[in-house]
C-alpha cells in the first residue's frame, strides 16, 4: 500500500478520525446537554464550595512547608529508579553477571545520591543546622 | 628577506615602543623614529631598476588547505609607494613629537602598525594576504582617531571604520568569488595574484566581482558617492593620523585600482570606465567646491584630497601610459603636499587652539617662515609648474584628453577651483590683519622646520626632475597595460562578438577605449 | 557489550566517574578548592581519554551512540569549554552564594549530557542527552539564587526548554510513526530516498526536530529566550550556555542533516536557509538596539549561528569542515569574551552595562586588550580565529553557490561592527568619575589563565589555522 497516496493514507487513518470526532462530540454533548437541561438558580450558597455540609473556614491557599515538596520529589525520583530494577529483574538470566555488575553500579549510584542527600541535610525535617 | 624586514621592523618597533613606555617617557618616540629611519634606509635599496617583473619576492606556503601563500613581491611601483610610506611615516612620527602627551607608547604602537599594514598592502601578491593587511591597517587607524583625535573623534572613527569595513567585506566576498571561479575553471584553488590574472569568466560574473573590489577601493580613494567618511576622519584625527590617512591610506585605494581591479577584470573595468571617469570628475569638482566653502582649515584640506584623488581615479580609468604615469606622480606628490598642509594645520592648532579660518588672519607677521611654507604647499596643491603636483596633473590631463575631451575640460576646471581654494587658505590664514588679539606666537622650531624642509625638498625635486620615478614605474605600467589588453582574449572568444575581440587585442596606444 | 565498547566510551565513563567522585567529596567534606581540583582532574582525565582513544576507528556502541572522530572532537571541545567555565567560576562563586560546590557538580552533569548529544546516533540518545543538559542548565542559570534576574532566567529557560522538548518529542513520535525506527541513519536514508515526495508525517516530524535544534541554537524565530537568559544568568553559566550547549547542538545538527543532500530535499534546505537568513538579520538588528553588553553578546550569538548555518547549508565537501571550524573558533572567542565579563563581575551583580566597561583600557589595559581581541574576532577582523571562521564560511557558501545568503552574511556582519565597536569605544573612553573599579581584588590566577589561553588560541588559530584545518579535515572525511 502506498502511504504517500493521499486517498489511501486517509483510508488508513479513518479510525483515528472517528475517534477524534467521537471524543470531541462527547465533550460537546456533555457540556451542551447540561447547559440545556440543567436548572438555573442563583442563591446565597450557590457559589460556595461543597464541603459535606460543613461551612468552609479559612483560606484555601495555605503555605505548605517546602519540605513537603522536597520529600514528594525524593519519593518520585527514587520510586522511578526502582522501575529500572524491575526491567533488569525481568531479564536477569539473559543478562547474566554482566547485567548484575551493571545493576550493582546503578544501585551504587542511587546509594551515593542518597548518601549525598543525607549529608547535605536534605532529609532532615527541622530547620537546617 | 628584505620584504620581511620592511614589515617586521615597524611591527617590532611598535611593540617595543609600547613596552618601553613604562621605562622612560621619551623612549617610545625615539624607538619609533629609529625604526622608521631603519625602514627607510632598507627601503631605499629597493629603488633600483628590476631585472625581471619583480625586484624581490618571497613566497612560502601559509594555509595550505585554501591554497593561501605568504607571497610578497615588489616591483618599481610598490618600491616607490613603500619609500613614500617610510618617508611619510618618519615625518608622522616626528610631527607627533610633542603633540601626543598621553599614552605615547600605545600611540606609536598603533602608528607603526598602520605603517606595517600599509607596507604589507603595497607588497602583498596573494589576495588573501592583501585582504589581511588591508584590514590590519584599519584597526590601529581606528584607535589613532578614536583615542587621540579631537572633539568629535568617536563619531569620526566609527564612521571611518564602518565605511572601510563594508567595502572590505564586499572585497572579501569578491576575492573568494574570484578564487572559486578560477578554481572551477582550472582545478587549481589559489589566491595567487599572478595565477588569477587572466582568469576566464562570463562578463556578468566579472562585473559583479569587479564591483566588489571597486567599492572597497573607491571607499578608500575616496570616490564621489562613498567619500563622506573622509572629511570627518581627517578633521578629527591627530596630525600624524591625518598625514597617514591623506598621504598613505588613500593611496592604497588608488594602488588597489591599479594593481587589482583593472588587470584582473580588464573587460569589466573597460565597461565601467566611462562611469568611473564621470565619478572621478564629479569628485574633482565637488571636492573643490566644498573645500572652498569650509571654515575649518583641516576640513578644507580634507576636501581638497577628494578633489586631487579624483584626478588619480580619472587617470586610472583612462588607462593609457601618460595618464598612468601622471597618476603615479600625483599619488606621490599629493601624499607629500597634503601631508605637509595637514602638518601646518596641526602646528597652527597647537599654537592657536583652533582650526577656524575665521579666527585666523595676519599670522604672517608673527610667523613668516611658517607662512612661507604654507604658501609653497598651497601653490603645490594648486599645481604650480616646478612643483611635483603640476607634473602629475599635467600628465593626467594630457593622457585623458584623447580618451574623453569633455571630461578633460571639466577636470581642468578643477585646477581653476584648486587655485582659488589654495590661495584662499593663505589669504585667510596668513594675510590681512589679525581678527582677534592673541599672544606672541613662536615661528617654526628647528624640529618643525626640518620636517617641512624635507617635504619641500621632496616636492621640488619631484617637480623639477621626476624622471627617476618614471624610470622605476614605467616597466610596471607597461606590463599592466599589456596584461589588460591581452588577457581577456580567451574569455572574449566565448562571450563577445569576434569584432570586439580583434580590436581589444590591438596594441595601439589608447586602444583600450577604442570602441567607444 | 565488549571491551572495545568500553574503550570507546572511556571519556564518558571518566566523566561519569568524576561526577560520582565530586558528589562523594561534597557529601564527605565541603571544600571549594577540593571540588575545583577534583572537577578539573576529572575533566583532564576525560580529555586524556579523548586523546588516547580519539584516533580509533568509528565504533557504534549500543544502538544509541556512535563514537567516531567527530564525536571525539566535539567531546574534546565540550570538555575544554567546561574546564574553562569551571576555572572562571573559581573566583566568581567564592563570595557570591553560600555554598557553591554543587555548581561544579552540575557543570559536569551538563557536560556529560552535551557529550551524549555530540555522540548521539539515535533519537532516544538525542532526547536523553538534551534533557540531562537542559535540566542541569536550569539550575546553573538560577544558581546565583539571591539575584532575581538569575532565578528568573532559570525559570524562563525551564518553561521554554520544556515547550521545545515537547515539540521535539512530538516530532520524534511522528518520525517513528513514519520510519519505524529512531536511528539517525535510517531516518536520513528515508529522507534522502523520499526526495520531494516526502510524506506529510515525515515532513512535520522533521520540522519539529528543527524546532528542537533551533531552540537550543537560538535561531530566529526560536530565539526569544536568549537575551534574558544571557543577561540574567551568572556570567560563567552564560559562557557555558553559549559554548557547550551550542557546540553539542551543532554536532547533532551535523549528524541529523549533513548526510542529507540538500538538492534532493529542498524543503529542508529552505527551512534552514530561512532560519539562517532571519537569524542574521534579526540578531544583528536587535543587537544594534541594546545597551547591555551581555544582551549585545546574546543577540550577536543569534547572528553567529546564522553565519554558521550559511557554512552548513553550502552542502559542498567543505560544508561540514567549515561548520566545525566555525563553532570551534566561536567557542574560543565566546569563552574569552564571557571570561572577561566574569572576571570583571562583582559579587552582587555581573559587569553588564556599558559604564562597567568604560575606561577599562586605562584601568586594566590587558583585560581590555583581551576583550577587544574577542570582539574583533566576533566581528571577523583578520588575525583572529573569528576571521578565519567567517572566511571559511564564505568560501564554503560560495562553493555551494548560495550567494544571497553570503551577501546577507557580508552586509549584516558589516552592520554588526557597529555594536562591537560601541563596546570597544566605551573601553577606550575616559573612565567615569565616581566609580569603584571592579574587581577590587584584581584578576584571579584561574581567570587570568583562561583568558591567556583563549587569547593565545585565538591569535594562533587566526594566524596559522593550518593545523586546526588539517585536524578538522581528518575528522570530517
Amino acid at each position: 500500500m502506498d502511504v504517500n497516496d493521499p486517498v489511501t493514507s486517509i483510508a488508513t487513518i479513518w479510525p483515528l478520525m472517528v475517534f477524534l470526532l467521537a471524543a470531541t462530540g462527547l465533550v460537546i454533548v456533555m457540556i451542551g446537554l447540561s447547559a440545556l437541561l440543567g436548572q438555573r438558580h442563583w442563591q446565597r450558597t450557590t457559589g460556595e464550595p461543597f464541603e459535606s455540609g460543613m461551612l468552609p473556614t479559612g483560606t484555601a491557599r495555605i503555605r505548605f512547608d517546602v519540605k513537603f515538596y522536597l520529600m514528594a520529589m525524593f519519593f518520585v525520583i527514587f520510586d522511578l529508579e526502582a522501575i529500572f530494577i524491575f526491567a533488569w529483574a525481568a531479564s536477569v538470566r539473559q543478562l547474566g553477571w554482566f547485567g548484575y555488575i551493571e545493576m550493582l553500579i546503578f544501585v551504587g549510584f542511587l546509594l551515593l545520591a542518597l548518601f549525598y542527600l543525607w549529608r547535605v541535610g536534605a532529609l532532615e525535617w527541622g530547620t537546617k543546622r | 628577506m628584505i620584504l620581511i624586514w620592511l614589515i617586521a621592523i615597524p611591527v617590532a618597533g611598535g611593540l617595543a615602543a609600547w613596552l618601553l613606555d613604562k621605562w622612560a617617557p621619551g623612549a617610545p618616540r625615539w624607538t619609533a623614529l629609529v625604526a622608521m629611519l631603519l625602514n627607510l634606509l632598507i627601503g631605499l635599496r629597493l629603488l633600483a631598476p628590476a631585472e625581471g617583473p619583480w625586484l624581490v619576492a618571497i613566497d612560502v606556503p601559509w594555509i595550505d588547505a585554501f591554497g593561501i601563500r605568504f607571497h610578497l613581491a615588489i616591483d618599481g611601483l610598490s618600491a616607490v609607494l613603500i619609500t613614500l610610506t617610510n618617508g611619510l611615516g618618519m615625518i608622522a612620527v616626528a610631527c607627533s613629537w610633542h603633540e601626543i602627551d598621553r599614552r605615547r607608547g600605545f600611540f606609536f604602537f598603533n602608528l607603526l602598525w598602520v605603517l606595517a599594514g600599509i607596507i604589507g598592502v603595497f607588497s602583498a601578491l596573494d589576495l588573501f594576504l592583501f585582504y589581511f593587511f588591508w584590514e590590519l591597517m584599519m584597526v590601529p587607524m581606528f584607535f589613532l582617531i578614536a583615542i587621540w583625535g579631537h572633539e568629535n573623534r568617536i563619531y569620526a572613527a566609527v564612521k571611518f571604520f564602518l565605511f572601510t569595513q563594508i567595502g572590505g567585506l564586499l572585497m572579501l566576498a569578491a576575492i573568494i568569488g574570484l578564487y572559486i571561479v578560477h578554481g572551477r575553471a582550472t582545478g587549481i584553488y589559489t589566491f595567487d595574484y599572478n595565477a588569477l590574472l587572466g582568469t576566464a569568466m562570463a562578463p556578468p560574473t566579472a562585473m559583479w566581482l569587479m564591483l566588489g573590489f571597486l567599492i572597497a577601493f573607491a571607499v578608500k580613494l575616496p570616490a564621489f558617492p562613498v567619500h563622506s567618511w573622509l572629511p570627518d576622519a581627517h578633521t578629527e584625527a591627530p596630525t600624524a593620523g591625518s598625514v597617514i590617512l591623506a598621504g598613505l591610506l588613500l593611496k592604497t585605494g588608488a594602488y588597489g585600482l591599479l594593481r587589482f581591479v583593472i588587470p584582473l577584470f580588464p573587460e569589466a573595468a573597460r565597461t565601467f570606465a566611462p562611469f568611473g571617469m564621470l565619478l572621478a570628475v564629479i569628485a574633482i569638482l565637488y571636492g573643490a567646491l566644498l573645500a572652498f566653502s569650509q571654515t575649518d582649515l583641516k576640513r578644507l584640506v580634507a576636501y581638497t584630497s577628494i578633489s586631487h584623488m579624483g584626478f588619480v581615479m580619472l587617470a586610472i580609468f583612462a588607462w593609457n601610459e601618460l595618464a598612468l604615469q601622471g597618476a603615479v606622480i600625483q599619488i606621490v606628490c599629493h601624499g607629500i603636499s597634503t601631508g605637509a598642509l595637514f602638518i601646518i594645520v596641526g602646528m597652527l592648532q597647537e599654537r592657536l587652539h583652533t582650526r577656524d579660518l575665521r579666527r585666523m588672519g595676519g599670522l604672517w607677521d608673527q610667523m613668516p617662515r611658517m607662512g612661507g611654507m604654507a604658501l609653497l604647499f598651497a601653490l603645490a596643491s594648486l599645481g604650480l609648474p616646478g612643483l611635483g603636483n603640476f607634473v602629475g596633473e599635467f600628465l593626467i590631463l594630457i593622457g585623458v584628453y584623447p580618451v574623453h575631451r569633455t571630461l578633460t575640460i571639466l577636470a581642468a576646471l578643477g585646477l581653476v577651483a584648486a587655485s582659488i581654494y589654495s590661495l584662499w587658505i593663505v589669504q585667510q590664514a596668513f594675510h590681512g590683519r589679525a581678527r582677534e588679539t592673541r599672544h606672541r606666537l613662536t615661528d617654526l622650531t628647528g624640529r618643525e622646520g626640518t620636517i617641512l624642509g624635507a617635504l619641500v625638498l621632496a616636492i621640488v625635486w619631484l617637480g623639477l626632475y621626476p624622471q627617476p620615478v618614471f624610470t622605476l614605474t614605467r616597466p610596471v605600467l607597461d606590463r599592466m597595460l599589456q596584461t589588460a589588453r591581452s588577457a581577456p582574449a580567451t574569455p572574449l572568444k566565448i562571450t563577445l562578438a569576434p569584432a570586439a575581440t580583434a580590436r581589444a587585442a590591438g596594441p595601439v596606444e589608447g586602444d583600450w577605449h577604442a570602441d567607444r | 557489550m565488549q571491551t572495545a565498547d568500553f574503550t570507546a566510551l572511556t571519556p564518558l565513563l571518566l566523566l561519569a566517574a568524576a561526577i560520582a567522585a565530586v558528589m562523594l567529596q561534597i557529601a564527605l567534606k565541603r571544600s571549594h578548592i577540593l571540588t575545583i581540583v577534583l572537577t578539573l582532574a576529572g575533566l583532564i582525565a576525560a580529555m586524556l581519554g579523548v586523546l588516547a582513544v580519539g584516533d580509533m576507528p568509528a565504533r557504534q556502541v549500543t544502538p544509541l551512540v556512535t563514537m567516531d572522530r567527530l564525536a571525539f572532537f566535539f567531546i574534546g571541545l565540550i570538555l575544554t569549554a567546561t574546564a574553562a567555565t569551571a576555572l572562571l567560576g573559581c573566583r566568581y562563586w567564592e563570595h557570591a552564594v553560600g555554598q557553591c560546590e554543587e555548581y561544579y557538580l552540575l557543570l559536569l552533569v551538563a557536560a556529560l549530557g552535551a557529550c551524549v548529544l555530540a555522540a548521539a546516533h539515535h533519537f532516544a540518545a538525542f532526547f536523553i542527552g538534551l534533557e540531562i543538559l537542559s535540566i542541569s542548565l536550569f539550575t546553573l542559570m538560577a544558581f546565583a539564587r539571591r539575584r532575581m534576574a538569575s532565578v528568573e532566567a532559570g525559570l524562563k529557560y525551564l518553561v521554554l526548554a520544556g515547550i521545545s522538548s515537547a515539540f521535539l518529542l512530538f516530532g520524534i513520535a511522528l518520525i517513528y510513526a513514519d520510519v519505524g525506527s529512531l536511528a539517525f541513519p535510517i531516518w536520513t536514508a528515508r529522507l534522502q530516498a523520499a526526495g520531494e515526495t516526502v510524506s506529510p508525517l515525515l515532513l512535520i516530524g522533521m520540522g519539529m526536530t528543527v524546532i528542537g535544534v533551533g531552540f537550543k541554537l537560538a535561531l530566529v524565530p526560536f530565539h526569544m529566550w536568549t537575551a534574558d537568559i544571557y543577561q540574567g544568568a551568572p556570567a560563567p553559566t552564560t559562557a557555558f550556555v553559549a559554548t557547550v550547549s551550542k557546540s553539542a547542538m551543532v554536532a547533532l545538527l551535523l549528524r541529523l542533516f549533513a548526510p542529507v543532500d540538500f538538492t534532493a530535499e529542498p524543503a529542508l534546505f529552505w527551512t534552514l536557509a530561512i532560519l539562517a537568513f532571519a537569524s542574521m538579520i534579526v540578531g544583528n538588528i536587535l543587537a544594534l538596539r541594546q545597551d547591555s553588553v551581555k544582551r549585545i553578546l546574546a543577540y550577536s550569538s543569534i547572528a553567529h549561528m546564522g553565519y554558521l548555518l550559511v557554512a552548513f547549508l553550502s552542502g559542498g565537501p567543505a560544508a561540514i569542515a567549515a561548520t566545525v571550524f566555525y563553532i570551534t573558533a566561536y567557542t574560543i572567542t565566546v569563552l574569552g569574551a564571557f571570561g572577561v565579563v566574569t572576571v570583571l563581575s562583582r559579587t552582587d551583580a555581573d559587569a553588564d552595562s556599558m559604564s562597567d566597561f568604560q575606561g577599562l583600557f586605562f584601568s586594566h589595559p590587558w583585560l581590555a586588550g583581551v576583550f577587544m581581541a574577542m570582539l574583533l574576532s566576533l566581528a571577523g577582523i583578520p588575525l583572529t580565529a573569528g576571521f578565519i571562521g567567517k572566511f571559511y564560511a564564505i568560501t564554503a557558501g560560495a562553493q555551494g553557490g548560495i550567494w544571497w545568503l553570503i551577501i546577507t552574511l557580508v552586509l549584516t556582519s558589516a552592520a554588526s561592527l557597529f555594536y562591537y565597536l560601541r563596546i570597544v569605544v566605551a573601553m577606550f573612553s575616559p573612565p567615569l568619575e565616581n566609580k569603584t573599579q571592579p574587581p577590587a581584588a584584581g584578576i584571579s590566577y584561574s581567570g587570568g589563565l583562561v583568558l591567556t589561553v583563549m587569547t593565545v588560541l585565538l591569535i594562533w588559530v587566526g594566524s596559522a589555522p593550518g593545523p586546526l584545518i588539517d585536524l578538522i579535515g581528518r575528522i570530517t572525511q
